[in-house]
């Protein structure tokens, strides 16, 4: 039986910061999701936390009002304390998958990771993306949907949707840990590809 | 001529390679030294040419893919295949290229040179010679990297194919998988996690064409596009709107595949309106239909061939979508996609 991590997305000053949506969505979703994490620590299972830099030369790269957030070694690009441990990894993203051009799968394997547990903002942005890098990589993915952020509830339930119809197991966190502690593992959902 | 071509990595294009004096002819020699045999170069003002038949087909088109090296092509092999795909579905054998670069300056010699090694390749691939060539070079800031046009010229050996001479009845048929081409490259400009998964569609297409055309008789293939940019739905639109008929689309069986409906959904995009690079829609006999896609999958760029549709006889110019249900529903133009530099 491998082991399971937990992966949190972009939960930075900066990134949550940028609107009132997100500062309210954020609120709304840390008691149950920080308890969360607490619990998976409690339980021994890892917590990664996906970092967003931004890259001062990528077109790509989304501004706010001009600037340029979440550049390496600033305030902004730091995770929220509220989700943080000193037990826990920070892998430097660039882009919106975890998995895109970073250590993440090498630290996975590192631990004999195969199950993931996806988490974080947005929903319908990072969460899908790092969520189907996982599932193409062979991990076991789950999400639980109470730790998952999105600024607006309609772009949370389609990414919600989606995750379950493609590639991953979406539950309650409750759900997940209730599993957990009577199953010791994570069943794995079978997917058909054709 | 023999040109020794320069190898320095942190060698750059600058400013004076496109002034006209001895750096500009520098730059052409490395060009036509990476470019090898491909290349007829002989730095006239213009190429002469022969040609083995009196109708001649043109065509032009300009690159500007973003980014330019992506998992399996880059700009210099879309250069290629772009323009000889565009001469090979009017019937046309392609036979010369030019290559005209804008280069921004500071853009490292090395990029230039991976490009221009894949001009070659494709080119060898597709049978084509580059006659011409010019080079201009813009200050950085002014242009992103490097853009290419390239302008083709293929023989006819039978009158060309046109829309006019598809017939109410005539079976659609799609040489290859939709979407592929525009979730590859959006994956990697975003870092989505579907690059490794759906390669571009990226090919030259004339050998699969000539395939087709030994294997059955070209009479029966009335017309054919390549489903570049605007997607399969700006293909059908084109064709409802000069043939005056309804066309009818099975839904269930477009050529999609799981990772591409996938990344698809994420993002919103219908992949009937998505850009391809390597899939050609062909307007058949009926009859013809089952021997038509036998000869596509038997090439390489074709394994994936299935009939799509029928250009009905309704005299209304539309595109219809037929559910597996049996639902219709009218596919709708697109007015822009907000998907720019994907070719």
């Amino acid at each position: 039986m491998g082991a399971i991590a937990v992966l949190t997305n972009d939960l930075q000053y900066d990134l949550v910061n940028k609107n009132e949506e997100r500062i309210r969505a954020v609120a709304e979703a840390t008691p149950s999701f920080s308890s969360f994490l607490h619990e998976m620590r409690k339980r021994g299972h890892r917590v990664f936390h996906l970092q967003l830099i931004n890259l001062p030369d990528d077109p790509n790269a989304e501004l706010y009002e001009g600037r340029l957030p979440s550049q390496k070694g600033t305030k902004g690009a730091e995770i929220l304390p509220e989700f943080l441990d000193e037990s826990d990894v920070i892998v430097e993203k660039n882009k919106d998958s975890g998995f895109y051009e970073t250590e993440l799968h090498e630290r996975l394997q590192a631990i004999g990771a195969d199950t993931v547990l996806v988490t974080g903002m947005q929903g319908q942005i990072c969460v899908q993306t790092t969520a189907a890098d996982a599932f193409f990589r062979g991990y076991n993915v789950w999400v639980p949907a109470d730790c998952v952020v999105s600024a607006r509830e309609k772009d949370k339930v389609r990414a919600l949707d989606w995750l379950d119809g493609y590639c991953a197991t979406v539950a309650d966190s409750a759900e997940i840990l209730r599993i957990l502690d009577a199953e010791g593992s994570l069943p794995r959902k079978v997917v058909k590809t054709p | 001529m023999a040109v020794t071509p320069k190898t320095d990595a942190d060698e750059r294009v600058v400013l004076d390679h496109g002034t006209g004096a001895g750096l500009s002819r520098e730059l052409l020699e490395f060009a036509f030294g990476v470019l090898g045999e491909v290349s007829v170069g002989e730095l006239e003002d213009s190429a002469s040419i022969l040609l083995d038949s009196p109708h001649v087909a043109i065509t032009t088109d300009s690159f500007v893919v973003d980014p330019p090296f992506f998992g399996n092509g880059d700009i210099g092999k879309i250069a290629v295949c772009g323009t000889v795909n565009d001469l090979t579905v009017v019937g046309a054998e392609p036979r010369y290229l030019t290559l005209a670069m804008i280069l921004e300056a500071g853009l490292p010699m090395a990029r230039l040179r991976r490009v221009l090694e894949s001009v070659r390749d494709t080119a060898i691939e597709a049978g084509v010679s580059i006659v011409a060539g010019d080079t201009k070079v813009v200050r950085p800031g002014e242009a992103d990297g490097l853009y290419l046009n390239t302008t083709g010229v293929g023989v006819l050996h039978r009158p060309p194919m046109r829309m006019s001479h598809v017939r109410p009845g005539d079976r659609i048929v799609l040489s290859g998988p939709i979407g592929n081409h525009t979730v590859h490259l959006l994956s990697i400009r975003e870092g989505l996690g579907f690059e490794t998964r759906v390669l571009s569609d990226c090919a030259p297409l004339n050998g699969m064409v000539n395939a087709l055309f030994r294997a059955v008789d070209t009479a029966t293939v009335r017309s054919m596009r390549d489903v570049t940019r605007g997607g399969l739905s700006g293909v059908l639109h084109e064709y409802a709107a000069a043939l005056g008929h309804t066309l009818e689309i099975e839904e269930a069986a477009l050529p999609i595949e799981f990772e591409t409906r996938m990344a698809m959904d994420m993002l919103g995009i219908n992949p009937i309106h998505a850009a391809n690079e390597g899939c050609l829609c062909l307007f058949v006999a009926p009859d013809a239909a089952d021997a038509v896609v036998r000869a596509l999958r038997s090439h390489p760029y074709g394994t994936k061939a299935v009939t799509v549709g029928t250009v009905t006889g309704v005299p209304e110019p539309a595109v219809e979508l037929v559910s597996a249900d049996g639902r219709r529903a009218r596919l709708e133009e697109l007015r822009g996609a907000e998907l720019p530099r994907l070719c």
